[in-house]
């Protein structure tokens, strides 16, 4: 499940309590991700979930819910 | 002579890259440092499009050897600039300050040699599977624009992560330097400060002279908050910087505070209330050399401590 494994990495990532996110949070303001830890958690999911992820959709992804349908749409 | 793939990658003699500085390495700078067998680096900064394509007919009148432009990615020019150097076929591209990932493409398609500053390993690896040629990873150690890792913990990390050829940037101000860095694993090294210190080097003579009169605890971080904190000798701006920060202002007070700072210090030579940007090792350096003495000592020094360490010589 992609947003299963999505909080899992967030939670490991930015230290975040699983509790706390939801499809609405947002990755930089809720979650505390600054450029750089965005950057780390990117290349991992793009690693666990083998898909790519285009630099040019970075600015797409601002809630964890931009993210799960991004990486949902990537897996069909 | 210590020559490795960075040498032959780029065509240079010795495997060092003049840190691209903005306000500070024009043509003129970056044409001594290739004439002089490394790699000059012209920095765009912030500059608009037409003044980088004039420093780039400049140092092809000064020098026909390889020399890069530095694209420094939080410049409102970027895109103008990145499409630039293109259509002037420059030889290499190094970029700093944020991710260049966009532009990769069109730089590779033209046959531009492209070399990344990287404040960490997931970068590297990026950069690496976007097809850089090399890495430059640059430690926090650094003036300018920096990370929070230390040159010391981030070159091995970089160079067991990718395949490519890495740099070492940040703290190299000597031939212990050189040699550190590669004993980290690196196959070049990236110099800004000291080049600060280059007869070549048209920054005003005030800052200079601030970067000679410092010692090893002269420099400090300001605007972390802002996401893009910077290295800096310390001053009356960097104290204005720090009350910001105690204060809790917000990223756009600390951008405005900044704001024409770094020209105020390099041109017009306000080294009290302008941004004197330098590494750490500005208190290892005291003296002004040509771009040619720099790089010969360094090196010479560099050769003689690894052939000692070699040879288990404990004199």
């Amino acid at each position: 499940m992609i947003l299963e494994k999505v909080k899992e990495i967030l939670v490991e990532e930015l230290d975040v309590e699983e509790e706390s996110i939801t499809l609405d949070s947002k990755i930089k303001e809720d979650l505390g991700a600054d450029s750089l830890d965005l950057f780390e958690l990117i290349s991992r999911i793009e690693d666990e979930l083998d898909v790519n992820i285009d630099e040019d959709d970075y600015g797409k992804l601002i809630t964890v819910g931009n993210l799960v349908d991004y990486l949902t749409e990537k897996n069909k | 002579m210590i020559y490795t793939e960075i040498c032959k990658l780029l065509n240079i003699k010795y495997p060092i890259f003049q840190g691209g500085m903005a306000q500070i390495s024009d043509a003129k700078l970056a044409a001594a440092v290739s004439e002089a067998g490394g790699l000059g680096v012209i920095a765009s900064g912030n500059s608009p499009p037409a003044l980088v394509k004039s420093e780039i007919h400049k140092i092809r009148e000064l020098t026909d050897k390889p020399f890069g432009v530095n694209v420094m990615l939080l410049s409102p020019h970027v895109e103008e600039v990145s499409q630039l150097f293109v259509e002037e076929k420059v030889p290499v591209i190094i970029t700093g300050a944020g991710n260049p990932g966009k532009y990769m493409r069109i730089w590779k398609e033209a046959g531009i040699k492209v070399v990344p500053v990287v404040p960490s390993v997931a970068f590297a690896k990026h950069f690496e599977k976007l097809g850089a040629d090399a890495i430059i990873c640059e430690g926090t150690e650094a003036g300018g624009h920096v990370g929070e890792i230390t040159t010391m913990c981030i070159t091995p990390q970089v160079v067991d992560a990718v395949k490519i050829p890495v740099v070492a940037a940040g703290g190299i101000g000597d031939g212990r330097g050189i040699a550190a860095a590669f004993c980290l694993g690196a196959k070049g090294v990236q110099v800004g400060t000291r080049f600060i210190l280059a007869k070549e080097c048209r920054v005003h003579q005030n800052y200079k002279d601030k970067v000679i009169k410092a010692n090893d605890t002269a420099t400090v971080v300001t605007g972390r908050k802002t996401g893009h904190p910077v290295r800096v000798l310390k001053n009356r701006l960097a104290n204005q910087f720090r009350e910001l920060e105690k204060n809790n202002a917000s990223v756009e007070e600390m951008e405005e505070l900044g704001r024409g700072k770094l020209y105020q210090a390099a041109v017009l030579g306000d080294v009290v209330y302008g941004s004197v940007m330098s590494g750490q090792i500005a208190g290892l350096l005291s003296k002004e050399q040509s771009c040619k003495e720099i790089i010969v000592e360094m090196f010479e020094e560099a050769e003689k401590i690894m052939k000692n360490l070699a040879g288990g010589n404990n004199e």
